[in-house]
């Protein structure tokens, strides 16, 4: 039996005309966490978003599993529906419709009250979904969202980019709670694609596999804080030399 | 208490015509036929037109002289309808009334001319809110409504009046409506219409005196096959004078004209002016008329008006939540005609509300 939540086979991706994920392979199963790091504009975001085929974002090779089921032909709801659950880089502002209602709307009336404490989110609630919310309140409403939803596979983009550091241990510990982190490993049902550029989050939340994203492609994969030392030394130009030095051997 | 059967107990709940809910005063006609007019209290009078125009000399004065009885062909038929329906009110000087006033004009029969005529007055120093519904039965999808209403509101008084409307396919609706806004004075109109209809045409029009503020607002739901011309016109007459005019405007295959005007005399006069709209079909159209008219270097008028159609970001943004297209979109819709209203009162808020909820017919995206 396949026990991955995820698995990507030779995915290429496209935006517009222009082809930005150039052929990756990644699969996680279920209980991992993965953390993906690379530059600006190296395509981090534009993975998962083609996981949930939002608009814009063309497939043209190669296949995503969601527990097995190809994706394909799916619209972006049935990927949710999956059990994949998106906290967004840049989230819309929605006006007209509260907090609460959304979290009405995504919940299958689960009991949120302590995840709303937890991310000190009870001020927000009657607010427009996203409307002149602050950057650290943005990631907070995400994950918020998160836990509403209660997905099998968490997809976070940069959950701690423009947010203090108080806040990133309040998300780190919210993470954790929906990633099960106090339960066994073996019986921890929750995965995670965590997209994160100063690995701050790892402090809190534990990865099990990380990877470095360039151009397109992930060119390296292993323990996830070495990755981040290495990257913290010598910068992603120190993993283009890695690479480099490693081919040169073989 | 009169008893309604029950088509008509339905177009009164479409038009958040309550029989339960406390009032200070209702009147009710079907056809031309004036089923209820009675007040709860001493502050809130009401009488039908007729006897009203019997009974006070001076309203003969006032009856056409804000919406003149020549001014368009609708007006005329109104003044020289033999039924004489409408509705006389009159909220008595220093007078806050909490409850609202509730009005409601039934078309009961099929391609039946409904001709009114209000005059509403809101002596100094009064306050009071209004609303009135207009429906058609289910069985009647044709006929016409044309409603004449003049409001007088004399210094420091207050009055909100919001107008809710329910029509079958086939029904042509002209209001002609004018306020009179005495100094420091408030009006605050709000207009709703969610459904089906054949067309509507209307142009409110206040009168601002000095400190005076009207505000209009409406939130309109326009399916294939209606007309919406709905627009608004505030003449800022007196210094310091201030309007603000809010449309929110959905078609979803309808034609629809909103349009506002700002006319700006007296120094100190504010204007805003916002019209939004959202366009879900091809097959209908939005055309935004802000018009502003400054005759005075000491104005200031603005406006913004946007037409699109719903944003791909934010409907990605729902549906990657697990939230399927059609309640996707519902959601954005309602969330975009959820117009707050800061001047009305905290209850007529949630009742315009738990109606847009109720009344709201978006099976057709
Ligand atoms: N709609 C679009 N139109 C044109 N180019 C796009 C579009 N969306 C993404 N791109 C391009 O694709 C590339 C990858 O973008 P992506 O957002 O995936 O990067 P990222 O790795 O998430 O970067 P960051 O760390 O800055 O968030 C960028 O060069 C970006 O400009
Ligand atoms: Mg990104």
């Amino acid at each position: 039996m396949n026990t991955n939540i995820l698995d990507i086979a030779n995915l290429h991706v496209a935006v517009g005309d222009k082809e930005i994920i150039k052929g990756i392979d990644l699969s996680i199963k279920k209980g991992e966490v993965h953390v993906l790091f690379g530059p600006n504009g190296s395509g981090k975001s534009t993975l998962l978003c083609a996981i949930m085929q939002l608009p814009g974002y063309t497939i043209t090779e190669g296949s995503v599993h969601i527990h097995d089921t190809d994706t394909a032909e799916l619209t972006t709801d049935a990927i949710a529906n999956l059990g994949v659950g998106m906290s967004f880089q840049y989230p819309p502002k929605i006006k007209g419709v509260t907090l609460r209602r959304f979290l009405d709307s995504i919940s299958q009336s689960r009991d949120l009250h302590s995840s709303i404490a937890a991310l000190n989110m009870e001020p927000f609630l009657e607010r427009e979904l996203n409307v002149g919310f602050s950057g650290g309140e943005l990631k907070r409403a995400e994950i918020l969202k998160l836990y509403a939803q209660s997905p099998d596979l968490l997809l976070i983009d940069e959950p701690e980019s423009g947010v203090d550091i108080e806040n990133i241990t309040v998300i780190s510990n919210a993470i954790n709670t929906i990633l099960q982190k106090e339960s066994p490993m073996a019986s921890r049902e929750r995965s995670a694609l965590i997209i994160t550029h100063t690995g701050n989050i790892l402090s809190t939340v534990h990865a099990d596999v990380g990877h470095v994203f360039m151009d397109g492609k992930i060119i390296c994969t292993g323990n996830p804080l070495d990755i981040m030392e290495d990257i913290k030394k010598g910068g992603f130009s120190g993993c283009i030399q890695c690479i480099a030095n490693h081919k040169e051997k073989q | 208490m009169n008893s309604y059967d029950e088509p008509t107990l339905q177009a009164m709940k479409n038009v958040a015509y309550n029989l339960g809910e406390d009032k200070s005063a209702t009147f009710f006609a079907r056809d031309t036929q004036i089923v209820d007019a009675h007040s709860a209290t001493s502050a809130v009078e009401i009488l039908p037109i007729e006897i009203a125009l019997e009974k006070y000399e001076w309203l003969r004065k006032l009856s056409y002289s804000l919406v003149s009885a020549d001014q368009d062909s609708y007006v005329e038929e109104v003044a020289n309808n033999p039924a004489n329906l409408g509705y006389f009110i009159r909220v008595r000087a220093g007078e806050k009334v909490v409850l609202p006033i509730y009005t409601c004009y039934l078309i009961d029969s099929s391609r039946f001319t409904q001709c009114t005529h209000n005059i509403v007055i809101a002596e100094e120093g009064s306050e009071f809110h209004l609303i009135s519904g207009c429906t058609s039965n289910v069985h009647a999808e044709s006929g016409r409504h044309i409603g004449v209403s003049e409001f007088f509101i004399h210094d420091n008084a207050i009055v909100t009046s919001t107008m809710v409307h329910s029509w079958g396919k086939e029904v042509e609706v002209y209001p002609r409506t004018a306020a009179y806004v005495g100094k420091n004075g408030t009006f605050v109109s709000s207009y709703v219409a969610l459904g089906s209809v054949k067309s509507v045409q209307m142009d409110p029009k206040a009168i601002i005196k000095e400190g005076g503020l009207g505000e209009f607002y409406s939130v309109i739901y326009a399916p294939e096959g209606s007309v919406f011309d709905v627009g608004s016109t505030a003449l800022l007459e007196g210094e310091g004078a201030s309007t603000q005019m809010i449309s929110r405007v959905v078609s979803n295959g309808g034609h629809v004209l909103t349009r506002g005007k700002i006319i700006g005399e007296k120094s100190g006069g504010r204007g805003t002016m916002a019209c939004n709209g959202l366009l879900l079909s091809d097959k209908g159209f939005i055309h935004a008329i802000p018009e502003l008219v400054a005759n005075n270097p000491n104005l200031e008028l603005s406006h913004e008006a946007s037409v699109g159609m719903i944003s791909k970001d934010e409907l990605a943004y729902l549906m990657a939540s697990g939230i399927e297209e059609d309640r996707a979109k519902s959601l954005i819709i309602e969330g975009f005609l959820d117009l707050h209203i800061p001047s009305l009162p905290e209850y007529l808020q949630r009742q315009i509300n738990a109606l847009v909820e109720e009344t709201k017919v978006f099976d057709t995206i």
